[in-house]
């Protein structure tokens, strides 16, 4: 049984001059204990996704989708307080930019207390009090925060972003969620601190069950821990499938180019060489193309792409696409070797030069 | 291949408070030497607080160094001696959309160095606006607009329009391909190449993506608490990192590398 079922989920938003269709008739299922990557750049939509799913947009966003269901029940027949009480339960949210989410006239302790539920703890009233100190404690050390005395008593400008990020996702914890969703929870940290954030999460997977919903605007930060990806672009789905599937055989247009044009995964790529790209940019809200909105810089467009392409599944390997690139891992593979062999007897040449 | 920019010992301190007979002093930079050729990319990596950035603002000539040289071409630059180095020696910030003044056009913005620096008259600056905006792939009629109508790759574009426009020889990138989408960094990236091909520039890239700099860098210098702990070709050091904290770096990043 799936934890998370979506169809077609759709998100408006109201202007004076009409209602924009910012996600575009989105699918996402998820199975308990798996860790989801979900991919896009600026202006994908993705985060917008994240929020409807807890259901925290504004009154100008409006959310329609074809199925919803949270563990098996229907949530779109639910009513919103039922929902909410539901949701709020399960899934847990770690926001962008931890300093700027936390309650900057609080301290730690008390924003850690206050997340904890009154009813996990047992005995009499005046028990509880001890209890939950203990539990903030151990909180704090689950996301391996050693020295918890200093960091309760201290208020989120007086730790650094990665400590923050840690205790917003100790926050996170507290209700014991089923599903996390984490959004970019490594935006503008070093890099170190990113492999601690990403590790710790990790754990928490595999020794919770928990499964992951991880949002990224960058293909490379999130390959190595996830075991699905979805990919989205400009508020339309384009491809998910298993990690291995998205990066040895992407079928999308789009997809093959961010994995083409990223250095870091790539390492087939030569030293210095052109990388592949798209040409122009995203587009932005206000003027979207019709149809697949890639279209106007999909190297493979053709007429038929003014409409909206369905979902295509092969073996579990979902593509919104026209004309999917099928065949073309089998003719590039070779060709990526022999481009890893010349780089190499490049760089001989230009040793013995030097 | 002639040295381009040559930096000899220097070093940057700065004074703590203390009681006045023991000062005390901390070393954001210590002494430091290299030499750059043109058409060749420094990158300088390492972890927040090591220096590197220090390094940028003291080859830029925004900080004064406590010791050491910087040649270029084999000329002395000294500090505050604007008119010379900032000619040939410019830089990219990390985020172009609050380094470009809002409440300037980008003719206006252009225009700003070169009538500053050169003795061009109007329709000679504008003539060159108009190309240099050309060539970092935008249209000469931009530069009646105001950057808050641009997007964001189109703002770092303008950035390097403004550090080219003076056609010099050393660029500075400060982190300037980090907040960019993917998509339009590998676009920034190529064109950056153009450019290092077409005029002969030399770059000094600062990164913590070690992707990028593998990519993009022919030496690298890794940078640790003001330290130099490892320099030389990049991906000699890439194959195999020799101290502890490239390995660190490294590792951090190697899961990416690794997957494939």
């Amino acid at each position: 049984m799936n934890l998370l079922d979506i169809r077609n989920l759709s998100i408006e938003l109201e202007t004076p001059t009409g209602r924009i269709l910012a996600v575009d008739h989105v699918s996402l299922s998820m199975k308990e204990g798996e860790v989801r990557g979900l991919v896009g750049e600026s202006g994908s939509g993705k985060s917008l996704l994240a929020q409807a799913i807890i259901g925290v947009l504004e009154d100008k966003w409006h959310v329609h989708a074809d199925r919803f269901h949270w563990r098996g029940i229907d949530l779109l027949r639910l009513s919103i307080e039922e929902r909410k009480a539901l949701l709020c339960k399960d899934i847990a949210m770690i926001f962008q930019e931890p300093m700027s989410c936390l309650v900057p006239t609080t301290t730690i302790g008390a924003q850690l207390s206050e997340a904890l539920d009154n009813k996990q703890f047992t005995g009499y009233f005046w028990q509880k009090t001890k209890q939950r100190k203990e539990a903030v404690i151990k909180l704090l050390h689950k996301v391996g925060i050693k020295k918890h005395d200093v960091c309760i008593n201290s208020y989120p400008h007086q730790l650094t972003e990665a400590i923050c990020q840690r205790v917003m996702i100790a926050i996170a914890l507290a209700g014991q969620p089923i599903l996390l969703i984490a959004d970019e929870p490594t935006a503008a940290m070093e890099s170190t601190n990113q492999g601690q954030i990403f590790r710790l999460l990790a754990s928490l997977n595999q020794l919770k069950n928990m499964s992951i919903l991880s949002i990224s605007h960058d293909l490379e930060n999130i390959t190595h821990w996830t075991n699905t990806i979805t990919v989205m672009y400009s508020g339309q789905f384009v491809e998910a499938g298993t990690t291995q599937q998205i990066f040895t055989k992407p079928m999308h247009p789009y997809t093959r180019a961010l994995v083409d044009s990223s250095p870091q995964a790539n390492l087939q790529i030569p030293v210095k060489s052109r990388l592949m790209t798209l040409p122009g940019s995203i587009p932005i809200l206000k003027h979207l193309p019709i149809g697949c909105r890639l279209g106007p810089r999909c190297p493979r467009a053709q007429q038929a792409c003014v409409i909206a392409p369905k979902v295509n599944n092969f073996h579990g390997h979902k593509v919104s696409c026209h004309f999917p690139l099928k065949k073309e891992p089998l003719r590039t593979e070779p060709s990526r070797k022999e481009a890893l062999n010349k780089c190499d007897t490049e760089q001989v040449v230009s040793k013995e030069i030097f | 291949m002639t040295v381009l920019l040559e930096i000899k010992n220097i070093a940057k301190s700065f004074k703590l408070k203390g009681h006045w007979l023991h000062k005390k002093t901390f070393c954001a930079l210590c002494p430091l030497s290299f030499a750059l050729e043109a058409k060749k990319t420094l990158a300088i990596v390492g972890e927040a607080g090591s220096g590197k950035s220090t390094l940028a603002k003291l080859l830029v000539g925004a900080e004064c160094p406590s010791t050491g040289q910087i040649f270029l071409n084999g000329q002395l630059l000294q500090y505050k001696r604007f008119k010379q180095r900032s000619q040939h020696i410019r830089m990219i910030f990390q985020d172009s959309g609050t380094t470009l003044n809002p409440s300037l056009t980008i003719e206006e913005l252009l225009d700003e160095p070169l009538s500053l620096n050169t003795d061009l008259n109007e329709p000679q600056r504008k003539k060159l606006i108009r190309t240099t905006l050309q060539k970092v792939g935008m249209l000469g009629d931009h530069m009646n607009f105001y950057p808050h109508m641009f997007s964001g790759g189109q703002k770092q574009r303008i950035s390097l329009a403004r550090a080219i426009i003076l056609q010099p020889q050393v660029i500075i990138l400060d982190e300037a391909l980090a907040s960019l989408d993917p998509s339009l960094r590998s676009q920034m990236i190529n064109l950056l190449l153009d450019l290092q091909q077409q005029m002969g520039l030399a770059y000094i890239l600062i990164s913590h993506n070690l992707g990028i700099v593998r990519h993009f860098s022919d030496d690298v210098l890794v940078l640790s608490k003001g330290e130099v702990v490892e320099r030389g070709n990049t991906a000699e050091i890439m194959k195999n990192p020799q101290h502890k904290v490239t390995k660190k770096l490294m590792m951090s990043q190697n899961f990416q590398l690794k997957n494939k």
